[in-house]
């Protein structure tokens, strides 16, 4: 362990940042001062201090419960949507890449159609038809992920389709499915991982976007990025400790992930590493 | 001879001291604007946004007298109508009409115009209007026959009263007859002090003075120009930088319209009744709430007072179907209000109540009644739908918020595919013919509960016609008290919001109980 | 060269046709339409007047038979007409467009103008304090909420310099418009010029190791030109990529950025349109986005092409 310390000390101080969030999320119903839905008006805006560490907001939730209650929401929904979005790429990258034929024709044209569209066009689109929910979000935050998940897969399996020990493989009678599965899947996962913590952060930003433009978690899930939504951005002056620390969460959670993603692509891919 | 020049002299000098504080011409107004107005044409729509800036290319019949804050159906001065006669029976009302009245492409305005514009509204002419939401206004307008040029009859089926403030409200501008509806929704022409400029969407719009305005003098200024800033918080930051003189009305929650105030102490601001109120849509058709008792625990659950403390920083007014005294003409009196069930003072004794209901029928603690809460997906509807959640906890209500977007809230209520909806909604004119022909009719539109009661609706025409107010009212409180305890649509608050201005802005009107009825901006001028 | 060219074109065709099908179902898989839009400002919903609009739109039609519409329309160049406004929808996109082009062209500017340095400084001196201190302050800025250093840079600047730079009226000069969109577009802008700063430090950090930059510095040019010249412009490379990937990118931040600082730009636009159901407005603006990010990606191969000969031969 000290080793890597030394070595990734950025990377380490990621993954305790992380570590952290994640435990508070577990955690929140122990951690949390309050109950972060119960409104109470006599402490509505109350300013960061006292009993409210960070104050209340105009409901008269506490802030600090909410922060640690939104954890959970917006952790599940970036963790949700980057194994979601990872895992339907990854089962289609493989196959388009070990299948070949008009198979991947389809599946790389339809990549690029994707592609050729905006994130948050797609996200918003998705949810406007789906409905604001917690699942729906996910969703709509996982569809954009899959395509490049896919070409990237994909790019690996054809690089180790032609390996000797994969045509040793064939040579000895293994099914294509084994195949895959058992030889070009492990093979795959250093880049795949490497992605998928690369998409955490860029999951967590889009859900609070999605939140901020009024889709996303609807409410009473106490989701950061809807607190800093209009309703919230409305008493900037009155009560700004409502705008600061949503979005000091969130920027810490992101920074956390960058950090611990970037260590651990310079360790598992040393061909980039720096 | 020297009296009379004496007599002119004390006149002059009288005039000149009276004008002290002059009216100065110029200028240009500069607003922010909340969101997209769906359309210019005010008689096609039912939003603020639409009425605030395009009411002032337009002139009413008549309007509410700027002297009184307060709009009553019995204060109402000449707009287009110069002066106006009931006939003894009061069924039939002649207007005489102001004359040399140009719309702004230049026709003349005649009794025509008038005639176009009732038969547009009550459905006699098909003229391409894509809505008409106000059409069950003029339930009881049997004809408009014009009488030359200048004179204009309403024939009605029944004695009305507050015919009167449905003319004068915002929602009632007159049309001309030789300009399509498609055309006052995008380039809108009226006889009013300010003429259409142009309308970008999502940007703004500008108006531009009339020269040729019918009154002498008025406007005093030169351009009316809005911004639509959605974003809550930049629209707050350029008021306070000076960007603007205006904010659009009732576009302030309370703390916030005090927290601009205590940054900004010149600014003026005003907090007002918007004729908002929030209630409840229970659907009668749908379990659990086709059981009476626990409409009445629901009921005795909430506590007003809190979505007032929270929503609108204790401002709110609490009341029945009509807006609350004492800014509201037909509210109940304090007295009045706590012979009606479910609006005592003691939250908690009420509560107890509707716990020994939920009992009864076999709920508790652990066994709490789940609930989807329906509601608009914008701040207004969820931060109100979010308490009420928190408040039928107490009555073993397991509430689930359900979010929909605004597209699709009509057509849910319509379906009426709902158990209970959080709805705000606001009236254009404080008048219980309004509130109750609007809402409450049996089979009318807006009619989503379902609500129908025929005894109730004799009472509905009795109140309409009758002409001694106290009686009148007397009368309304006590359907008001009819239709809560029938828990028919649960009243929950009367929303205030607040207006600012900088000092330079002169003139302004706001009344206390509506924000639709008084953006001519034709009294309005700018000290700079 | 050409065959790639025209078999790249051909690509292209039929990614946009993908698009438009897509974009037109996905939307009409929304519930909600125009009318009941229009219906919900009126606060009431009247079954006749909405039958007559659905079908003054159009709207009762087969799906086919609208996106034929749509697509000959398209073809034709007549975008239609836009539900809300009523206006033709040349007309409400062609003003926009030029205002988040320049917005999103300065972003980009600001973006590789403070990247580009600031990787080749933290390559240059790996694993200097200064180094990390600038790695740290890049992964900060990647991880910020957009609107959220948005509100607070105009909190700023209101309560520090007493200014607000949004969105006024259009300015007049081209020194006017750089003023007044200069904070807006840094704010869009911080991110990709992070991401830039990054790309461009592990791409010079590999070209420094080459074994012809060694070879030059063997030979005695002096440090500075290996440096600039030969590393610079092969690491040059990545950075034209991010350029490509970085357009698409751009677009949410700019909705956000576009909201908080009131631009009446294209972005913003787009997401009005959404929520009002205005089909014809969504669907070729999309169509529009779609174009750009497919010819940006099409070019930035090409120019990738030029740039590095070992690609063209592979080609």
């Amino acid at each position: 362990m000290l080793f890597y310390a030394r070595r990734y000390p950025l990377g380490i101080a990621g993954a305790l940042i992380l570590i952290l969030f994640v435990v508070t999320a577990l955690l929140a119903g122990v951690v949390a001062p309050f109950d972060p839905l119960t409104t109470a008006p006599k402490s509505a805006l109350a300013p960061p201090g006292g009993r409210f560490l960070l104050g209340t907001d105009m409901m008269g939730r506490d802030v600090l419960s909410r922060l640690i209650h939104g954890a959970r929401i917006s952790l599940a929904v970036a963790l949700g949507a980057a194994c979601i979005g990872s895992g339907l790429g990854c089962l289609l990258g493989l196959a388009s890449g070990y299948l070949g034929g008009w198979f991947d024709l389809i599946v790389q044209r339809l990549a690029e159609m994707m592609q050729a569209l905006p994130l948050l066009v797609m996200a918003l689109v998705i949810t406007a038809s789906l409905g604001p929910s917690l699942v729906n979000t996910i969703i709509a935050i996982a569809i954009p992920l899959v395509p490049n998940v896919a070409r990237i897969v994909r790019a690996n399996v054809l690089a180790l389709r032609e390996l000797p020990y994969v045509e040793a493989a064939k040579a000895i009678g293994l099914g294509r499915m084994k195949i895959a599965v058992f030889h070009i899947l492990p093979n795959t996962l250093a880049p795949l991982i490497v992605l998928a913590t690369a998409q955490l952060g860029s999951t967590i930003l889009t859900e609070a976007s999605l939140s901020f433009l009024g889709l996303g978690v609807p409410e009473p899930y106490p989701s950061w990025g809807r607190m800093l939504s209009e309703s919230a951005a409305e008493y900037i002056r009155v009560a700004p400790w409502l705008v600061i620390f949503p979005g000091l969460a969130i920027s810490l959670v992101v920074f956390g992930a960058n950090l611990f993603g970037d260590a651990l692509r310079d360790l598992l891919d040393p061909r980039q590493a720096h | 001879m020297t009296f009379s020049r004496l007599g002119l002299a004390v006149i002059l000098l009288l005039a000149t001291l009276g004008s002290a504080t002059a009216q100065k011409q110029g200028g240009t107004l500069r607003v922010t604007h909340r969101d997209n107005p769906p359309s210019a044409s005010p008689m096609e729509e039912s939003t603020i946004s639409t009425i605030m800036p395009f009411s002032a290319i337009f002139n009413n019949l008549v309007v509410f007298d700027p002297a009184s804050p307060q709009n009553r159906y019995d204060k109402v001065v000449p707009d287009l109508a110069k002066s106006w006669t009931f006939a003894p029976d009061g069924k039939t009302i002649t207007f005489t009409l102001q004359q040399g009245v140009k719309w702004h492409d230049g026709k003349p305005f005649t009794s025509a115009d008038v005639v176009c514009t009732f038969d547009l509204l009550t459905g006699k002419t098909n003229g391409h209007l894509r809505k008409n939401p106000h059409k069950t206004w003029w339930f009881n307008l049997a004809d408009v026959t014009a009488n030359g040029d200048y004179e204009v009859v309403f024939h009605l089926k029944a004695p009305q009263p507050s015919i009167m403030a449905m003319l004068a409200g915002g929602f009632t501008p007159i049309y001309p007859c030789h300009i399509q509806a498609s055309e006052q929704r995008t380039h809108p022409i009226g006889t009013g002090p300010f003429k259409f400029v142009e309308f970008k969407q999502n940007e703004g719009m500008k108006l531009v003075r009339n020269p040729d305005y019918w009154k002498p003098g008025k406007p005093y200024l030169d351009a009316i120009e809005f911004s639509i800033i959605p974003n809550r918080a930049t629209m707050l930051l350029a008021m306070q930088a000076g960007k603007f003189d205006l904010t659009f009305t009732s576009d302030l929650p309370p703390e916030v319209m005090k927290d601009l105030q205590s940054q900004v102490p010149q600014l003026q601001c005003e907090l007002q009744l918007t004729n908002t109120q929030g209630n409840l849509l229970v659907n009668r058709e749908r379990a659990p709430f086709d059981n009476a008792d626990i409409r009445r625990a629901m009921g005795l659950a909430i506590d007003r007072k809190a979505f007032s403390d929270i929503l609108g920083h204790g401002t709110f007014a609490i009341g029945g179907a009509n807006l609350a005294l004492p800014d509201g003409l037909w509210g109940w009196s304090e007295a009045y209000m706590e012979t009606v069930p479910g609006y005592s003072a003691n939250v908690e004794k009420s509560r107890e109540e509707g716990r020994k209901i939920m009992q009864a029928l076999g709920y508790g603690p652990d066994k709490m009644l789940p609930l989807k809460v329906t509601t608009r997906n914008i701040p207004d509807y969820r931060d109100a739908a979010v308490i009420l959640i928190d408040h039928l906890k107490s009555v073993y209500i397991q509430g689930e918020l359900e979010p929909i977007d605004t597209p699709v809230w009509y057509a849910r209520l319509a379906r009426k595919d709902f158990s209970v909806a959080m709805n705000v909604q606001g009236t254009g004119v404080d008048d219980p013919d309004v509130q109750y022909f609007e809402n409450f009719l049996c089979g009318s539109e807006r009619n989503y509960t379902s609500y129908c009661n025929a005894d109730l609706e004799k009472l509905f025409h009795q109140q309409s016609e009758m002409t001694d107010f106290q009686a009148r009212r007397q009368l309304v409180w006590d359907i008001d008290k009819k239709l809560q305890e029938d828990g028919a649509r649960p009243v929950i608050f009367h929303a205030r919001a607040g207006t600012c201005w900088w000092p330079r802005v002169h003139g302004l009107q706001i009344a206390r109980n509506t924000i639709y009825n008084h953006w001519r901006f034709e009294d309005v001028w700018l000290d700079q | 060269m050409i065959d790639y060219l025209l078999r790249r074109l051909g690509l292209m065709v039929l990614t946009l046709f993908g698009v438009s099908v897509a974009i037109f179902l996905l939307l009409r898989i929304v519930p909600g339409d125009i009318a009941d839009i229009i219906f919900e400002s009126a606060g009431m919903v009247d079954p006749a007047e909405k039958q007559q609009i659905i079908h003054d739109l159009g709207l009762d039609q087969s799906l086919v038979m609208q996106y034929l519409h749509w697509i000959g329309g398209l073809l034709h160049g007549d975008l239609g007409y836009s539900y809300v406004s009523e206006k033709p929808v040349l007309q409400e996109i062609a003003p926009r467009i030029p205002i988040t082009a320049r917005l999103a062209a300065l972003a980009l500017a600001f973006a590789v103008a403070t990247g580009v340095p600031i990787g080749v400084i933290t390559a240059v001196r790996q694993n200097s304090g200064l180094d990390y201190l600038l790695r740290v302050f890049s992964l900060l800025a990647l991880s910020m909420p957009a609107f959220w250093l948005g509100l607070l840079v105009l909190m700023g600047f209101v309560n520090w310099f007493g200014l607000l730079p949004i969105y006024d009226k259009a300015p007049g000069t081209l020194g006017a418009w750089v003023l007044m969109m200069v904070v807006p577009a840094a704010t869009v802008g911080l991110r990709s010029s992070a991401l830039i700063m990054r790309l461009t430090r592990s791409s010079m950090l590999e070209v420094l190791r080459n074994d012809y930059i060694r070879t030059a510095r063997s030979k005695g040019m002096p440090e500075r030109t290996v440096t600039y010249t030969h590393a610079l412009r092969n690491a040059l490379l990545p950075v034209i990529t991010t350029i490509g990937i970085e357009t698409a990118f751009l677009f949410g931040g700019l909705v956000v950025t576009e909201t908080v600082f009131n631009i009446p730009g294209i972005a913003r636009f787009l997401v009005e349109a959404i929520r009002w159901r205005d089909y014809p407005m969504v669907q070729n603006l999309v169509m529009f986005i779609a174009v750009i990010v497919v010819t940006v990606n099409l070019l930035v191969d090409m120019a990738y092409m030029i740039v590095d000969p070992r690609i063209r031969l592979r080609g």
